[in-house]
């Protein structure tokens, strides 16, 4: 049902952890499901210089957030802010359902709004 | 299962004054822990809260007592002896002896003894051990209560002990869920409700939970994963089991069970497994959770779960399903 690349990210997730000192960090969830992803980013000097996750989602979630993960570190934060639900679902390399496009995309939406919090001066 | 506590709340909107009996000795076998209680309210008609045995002649000799004692406005001790010859005969009594403290209290007005256990109560709800050492002279009643056992043995005193409810942990706010959180209240747990979803996890459908918590489940769920806790993932999702799972069955809690088939089961094992679970740790997940007593609805299948509760709780074999 889901490609390799799903379910590698899901069982192996990379960048799964808590940072120490996160400059910012936004939790998003979905009401109906109860997926919760919680995105945390490292900014020095406009740049992502880390970013993680912690999640207790779905497998579709969980493979996005640790590919949207992986893709932002070193992104300067207004390119990783341009990213859209299209690049997220790129990345699965899968053909989701309509009702699972907003499981892909809510890592995003954790990401967006801990970029969103972010001081001018980073 | 009302705790002291609250059924003194319940009594207080209707009386003034009642008679409070206490199992405080047993022989041959009593149904009711000592400290059981019986109140009993004054006149005809007088509500009767609680109880020291199973019902039957016990407690209705119980309540002739009080009565009578509320008249006199006395304590006595008062031994029960179940003696009815023809039941004997038959088989149908069981020939024990119980010895109650009875005593009139007052509600309307500060009582030493209400306050007392009170007291008592309070510590435990707030997470305290307390007992209530009980001095009887042959005509009153003194209490003392206190944070640790009394050191020395001591036949003229009677200790009861008030520990804390045993806590259940239930992950999950469905209909299964709800209707375990009502059992499981009932039973004198402390209920505390977790979900990543507000819209399940409400008042509304929890009325009787001690607390609701809504967040990311595995965070949320951490400050009451305490040592002898019970936990139940009754959320019948992967994305809030596996990450719970991971960290509680390496907690010394006391039971950890999950609503799943066999087959779904067998697949979260699997999974832990991979995650690097010894056998013995995932040897503690109860799935499929409850007794195995045929229900399908999400109250037959609550009490399920809530029978295997209690059976873990008595430690009973039956507390692992076949």
């Amino acid at each position: 049902m889901y490609s390799g690349v799903v379910l590698e990210h899901f069982r192996r997730p990379r960048n799964h952890r808590a940072l120490e000192a996160p400059t910012a960090a936004h939790e998003a969830h979905n009401p109906l499901c109860g997926d919760r992803v919680r995105v945390e980013v490292v900014v020095e000097r406009g740049v992502v210089r880390d970013a993680a996750f912690t999640a207790n989602a779905c497998a579709v979630c969980t493979a996005s957030a640790s590919m949207l993960t992986e893709r932002v570190i070193g992104v300067p934060v207004r390119d990783a802010a341009r990213l859209s639900d299209g690049d997220a679902l790129a990345a699965l390399d899968t053909s989701l359902p309509t009702a699972r496009v907003a499981c892909a995309t809510l890592p995003l939406r954790a990401l967006h709004g801990a970029l969103a919090q972010l001081p001018a001066t980073v | 299962m009302a705790d002291l506590l609250e059924q003194l709340e319940s009594l207080r909107t209707t009386e003034r004054r009642v008679a409070m009996a206490t199992l405080v000795g047993a022989r041959g076998g009593s149904p009711r822990p000592l400290g059981a209680k019986l109140f009993v309210g004054e006149g005809d008609g007088g509500r009767l809260v609680g109880s020291v045995s199973i019902g039957g002649c016990v407690d209705a000799r119980v309540v002739e007592h009080g009565e009578r004692l509320l008249r006199e406005n006395r304590a006595e001790r008062v031994t029960v002896v179940v003696d009815d010859e023809e039941a004997l005969e038959l088989g149908l009594a069981c020939g024990a002896e119980f010895d109650m403290l009875i005593e009139p209290v007052r509600l309307d007005v500060a009582d030493a003894a209400i306050d007392a256990y009170e007291r008592a109560i309070r510590a435990a709800r707030a997470g305290r051990t307390a007992f209530v050492v009980t001095r009887f002279d042959g005509a009153t009643a003194a209490r003392d209560v206190l944070d640790e056992p009394p050191g020395a043995p001591d036949e003229s005193a009677f200790v009861e002990r008030f520990a804390p409810p045993d806590s259940l942990v239930l992950v999950g706010a469905s209909d299964v869920g709800a209707a375990l959180a009502r059992l499981a209240r009932t039973l004198g747990f402390r209920v505390v409700v977790v979900d990543g979803r507000d819209r399940y996890a409400t008042r509304e459908r929890f009325a009787s939970a001690d607390e609701i918590r809504v967040g990311m489940p595995s965070d949320v769920v951490q400050p009451f994963l305490t040592d002898g806790a019970f936990l139940v993932l009754a959320s019948h999702e992967y994305k809030y089991e596996l990450p719970i799972l991971r960290d509680a069955l390496r907690r010394p809690l006391r039971f950890v069970g999950m609503l799943a088939g066999r087959k779904r089961a067998a697949s979260v094992r699997g999974l832990l497994r991979e995650d690097g679970l010894s056998d013995a740790e995932i040897a503690r997940l109860h799935a499929p959770i409850g007794l195995d007593i045929g229900g399908r609805e999400p109250e037959e299948i609550a009490l399920s779960i809530a029978a295997q509760l209690i059976a873990v709780r008595e430690g009973k074999a039956i507390a692992r399903r076949a």
